[in-house]
């Protein structure tokens, strides 16, 4: 659950103020659940769904849900924490810990911060064979092939069951859920779990990175726009580049 | 004395420019606060790579060359990179943003118990550790991040600082380094390249960018033609990287490749906000598109209101004209 970045948003004082405090499954995470829902309509196999956020996340989970996943823990926050990343990722290993799965699927960031760690580190703490950047995921046997966006090309790479991998939203458009989906989501279970109960010096959770204060980036002016007759406005322009912009 | 390492990032048998922006604020940070500033390379051929870091100002190369880096794989690299903090205890580890380093980021600082901040635009030293700024919210807000540790890593985007020169005659650091195929873990296949000779979007001094108002292969002769004329890199819209008209490869956006180059220059692009969030840090904007509330204006320095089909050969003509 993050908020929604399309929200009208204002700064006061250095502090964030989202307009009626928006919140929505994050874009890379519904393209994880949209992933794993095709995976497991062509090799069967169930999707769960994990979520730590405060009580009103429970909205979000309801979304994956709806979209088809069998069933969700819903890792109970006050939202008061501060937590980074690492605190995240140190929660969602520890929940993992005891688990059975074939695939953790994670989006690659989350689209307010933006950040891409949380994955990665889960991997690090379970010692799982992952990947990041996924664009497209398929099952050879027990293999999962992963496609990965990389620097100069598409990787295709071959990991071992269980892993654990970050999806890009590029994979796929995630599926709305359709009315059958809500009534069907409202049936299924939602697991409640206190963070207290899985085992975690409490202390470890305490971020090392503490965001002190946001700032609108400094908006760039618009510059002039040309209308008119096309070859002449054409040439101005690129006369401009050279004799004002200097950047031909 | 404190040390700030800069992890020197090779891409097709070259060093990443961004690394060395990345480098050169390190030797500037370095030398005012008395801190040693070392370098990092693995490569397959890293050793080749020390002469291009030590222009940069680095006290000590630390090289890690074994053939299995010859293609990016995340395990090889978190074992180097781990290995090379365990020896130097660097205080600041700094990385330019590339995919090769979002693969590794997260899980090196859980393996070195570090504090980690991802993809800043500009960062300092400050009490206790590192103080940063970071674009967040689609890129709408700067953020200023801090990062209490004795051991911080941090990644930064391409662009965020100039290359300074400082020749220095680097001490080379052989790192003792091998791997056997069972710590692999995975297993890359192969690598499906983006065709031939594509300039690197994060490095290139110019961008022309193609949208959905591009539409068929005239469209993309111009973009072709323009491009070359200023010896510039291909960039897309989502819209025609989803659609496969370009290479995923080269998409610009939040959730493509974020660049900087002195001129970028849009073409047939709206301007949606995912795309505005890779492409706004542009010395230059220009843009073309027919509509004139498309949002790509509100951010061009010059706004170009007509068809693209109609705009871009006197563009093009004009520009060969002063180039000549």
């Amino acid at each position: 659950m993050v908020p929604d970045v399309y929200a009208p948003i204002q700064i006061k004082d250095g502090e964030l103020i989202m307009d009626g405090d928006r919140m929505v499954l994050n874009a890379y995470d519904a393209s994880a659940v949209e992933e794993a829902l095709v995976l497991s309509e062509k090799h069967g196999g169930e999707v769960e769904v994990v979520c730590i956020g405060p009580a009103k996340a429970s909205e979000t989970i309801r979304k994956a849900l709806a979209m088809g996943a069998d069933r969700a823990t819903h890792i109970l926050a006050t939202g008061e924490e501060e937590f980074d990343s690492a605190s995240y990722a140190k929660i969602l290993s520890a929940f993992f810990k005891d688990k059975e799965y074939d695939v953790i699927g994670l989006g690659k960031q989350s689209q307010d911060t933006d950040s891409g760690l949380a994955g990665s580190m889960v991997a690090e703490h379970l010692n799982l064979p992952y990947t990041t950047n996924a664009v497209g995921l398929e099952f050879e046997g027990d293999k999962l092939i992963v496609k990965r966006q990389g620097d100069t090309g598409q990787e295709m790479i071959e990991l071992p069951t269980p892993c654990a991998v970050t999806c890009s939203n590029d994979m796929n458009d995630p599926r709305i859920p359709n009315l059958k989906g809500i009534m069907a989501s409202k049936r299924k279970p939602i697991d409640q779990v206190e963070i207290s109960s899985l085992g975690i010096d409490e202390g470890s959770l305490k971020a090392d990175t503490t965001v002190t204060s946001y700032e609108e980036k400094p908006a760039r002016q618009a510059g002039k726009k040309y209308e008119g007759e096309a070859e002449e406005i054409a040439r101005q322009v690129a006369q401009f580049l050279d004799t004002e912009a200097n950047v031909l | 004395m404190s040390t700030i390492l800069t992890h020197i990032a090779i891409t097709d048998g070259k060093i990443k420019r961004s690394s060395l922006e990345v480098l050169s604020h390190c030797k500037t940070i370095g030398d005012a606060s008395g801190a040693s500033v070392e370098a990092v390379v693995v490569d397959a051929k890293a050793s080749s790579f020390v002469e291009g870091i030590q222009k940069y100002g680095a006290a000590k190369v630390h090289v890690v060359e074994d053939p299995i880096f010859k293609n990016h794989m995340n395990a090889p690299l978190l074992k180097a990179l781990s290995k090379v903090m365990s020896d130097v205890h660097p205080s600041v580890f700094a990385f330019a943003s590339t995919e090769g380093t979002k693969d590794v980021l997260g899980a090196l600082a859980a393996n070195q118990d570090a504090a980690v901040i991802a993809d800043v635009s500009s960062f300092e030293l400050s009490d206790g550790g590192v103080t940063a700024k970071r674009p967040v919210m689609a890129a709408k807000i700067m953020n200023t991040t801090v990062a209490k540790s004795d051991k911080v890593l941090v990644s930064v985007r391409s662009g965020s600082y100039d290359l300074n020169e400082s020749p220095t005659t680097a001490e080379v650091v052989n790192v003792d380094f091998s791997m056997d195929d069972s710590e692999l873990k995975a297993t890359l296949r192969e690598i499906i390249s983006a065709s031939g000779d594509t300039i690197d979007l994060n490095e290139a001094e110019a961008i022309v960018s193609a949208g959905r108002g591009v539409k068929d292969e005239e469209g993309k002769a111009l973009i072709a033609e323009l491009a070359s004329l200023l010896n510039a890199g291909i960039g897309a819209s989502r819209a025609l990287t989803e659609s496969g008209v370009y290479d995923p490869s080269l998409q610009i956006g939040q959730t493509g490749k974020v660049v900087s180059p002195q001129l970028y220059i849009a073409v047939g692009i709206s301007g949606a906000i995912q795309h505005v969030a890779g492409m706004s840090n542009s010395k230059v904007i220009v843009a073309i598109n027919k509509d004139p509330d498309a949002p790509i204006f509100e951010v061009a320095d010059y706004g170009i209101v007509g068809d693209l089909y109609k705009i871009l050969p006197p563009f093009i003509e004009e520009i060969k004209k002063i180039k000549s």
